[in-house]
């Protein structure tokens, strides 16, 4: 998993914010917001709304966590995998659309379907047409780059899963942008 | 478009966004009713401590089942097995230590009696017995 930039000069904010400390962890909301959104929003399908409540959510559970924080890893890494934690929690809650093969079977082919050129808002907007579960394989392993095995250990699901979910989301994904071309 | 072309534009969208409105306010006071947590206590896993609280159990029903067996099989005034001595403190904080160690002392007899010649053996006895014998000492003292 990539690491995620942080400012060097965090680390005083984050003791006194884990102890107590309300106004220096103000200070890290205004630093890591962007970052934290910016996958949230992703993981949400573009659902601004939804978006916002998970970010609130990660900010909250950061709060109480941080006393817990060992300072092993960068906090922004910390707060960055929190985050992607709160959502993937809220899929998991949905129980949404676990994959089968008669779903994968109903899919083109890859190799059939053509790699369409997209403006930025079509895919995004394709991206958030997604199955919950199928989009969150593909934001985190295409654009976050995480590893299947990390995924599978956060979703749940087996390696193999995984890479069946992101099969079905590319797939998925390709022929959205391609009916609109 | 080929799929290096492809996967380069998704990795694009991996950029900080700023949400529509300021998120602070609403965590600032959401914060207040969420207590940070205490200094974490590495708590056993529930799985964990019920093992642990039947190996316990399963430990302490075999001892003394085992107890109870032995003392079936030595009625008193049986020659081949050690005797229980019959000495019991009066005062119930040493009730538990005279216990121990004349079940020591019995268990060690048993063993001098299938090695008569260990030294070893010997010696724990007579740690025993000395033990016992404070023990004595300690009681009648504290009466």
């Amino acid at each position: 998993m990539p690491p995620v930039p942080t400012a060097a000069h965090d680390s005083d904010d984050v003791r006194a914010a884990a102890a107590g400390d309300r106004h220096a962890f103000q200070r890290l909301y205004t630093l890591h917001v962007g970052r934290v959104y910016g996958a949230l929003q992703r993981l949400a399908g573009y659902d601004h709304a939804r978006a916002e409540d998970l970010t609130q959510e990660a900010f909250i559970r950061a709060w109480q966590k941080l006393p817990g924080f060992r300072h092993e890893s960068a906090f922004g890494t910390w707060l960055y995998r929190l985050a992607v934690n709160v959502a993937l929690m809220d899929i998991r809650a949905r129980g949404a659309d676990p994959v089968s093969v008669r779903d994968n079977e109903l899919l083109p082919d890859p190799g059939e379907t053509p790699f369409c050129a997209a403006e930025r808002g079509e895919l995004e907007q394709a991206i958030g047409q997604l199955p919950p579960r199928a989009r969150a394989v593909l934001v985190l392993h295409d654009i976050e780059g995480w590893r299947h095995e990390d995924i599978g250990d956060e979703l749940g699901m087996a390696v193999g899963t995984s890479k069946a979910q992101l099969h079905r989301a590319r797939s998925l994904l390709r022929k959205a942008l391609g009916e609109r071309s | 478009m080929n799929e290096f072309e492809w996967r380069r534009q998704l990795r694009e969208l991996r950029q900080p966004a700023a949400p529509n409105r300021d998120l602070w306010p609403a965590i600032d006071a959401a914060l207040d009713g969420a207590a940070q947590a205490a200094t974490p206590v590495q708590a056993l896993p529930s799985r964990q401590r019920h093992w642990l609280l039947g190996a316990g159990l399963a430990a302490s029903l075999l001892v003394a089942g085992g107890l109870g067996w032995r003392l079936l099989q030595a009625p008193p005034g049986n020659a081949n097995t050690p005797a229980i001595s019959n000495w019991k403190p009066a005062d119930p904080r040493f009730a538990g230590a005279a216990i121990e160690l004349d079940a020591a002392r019995m268990e060690l007899e048993l063993a001098i009696r299938q090695a008569p010649d260990s030294a070893g053996l010997q010696r724990l006895l007579r740690r025993t017995e000395q033990q016992q014998a404070q023990l004595r000492h300690l009681a009648d003292r504290a009466s």
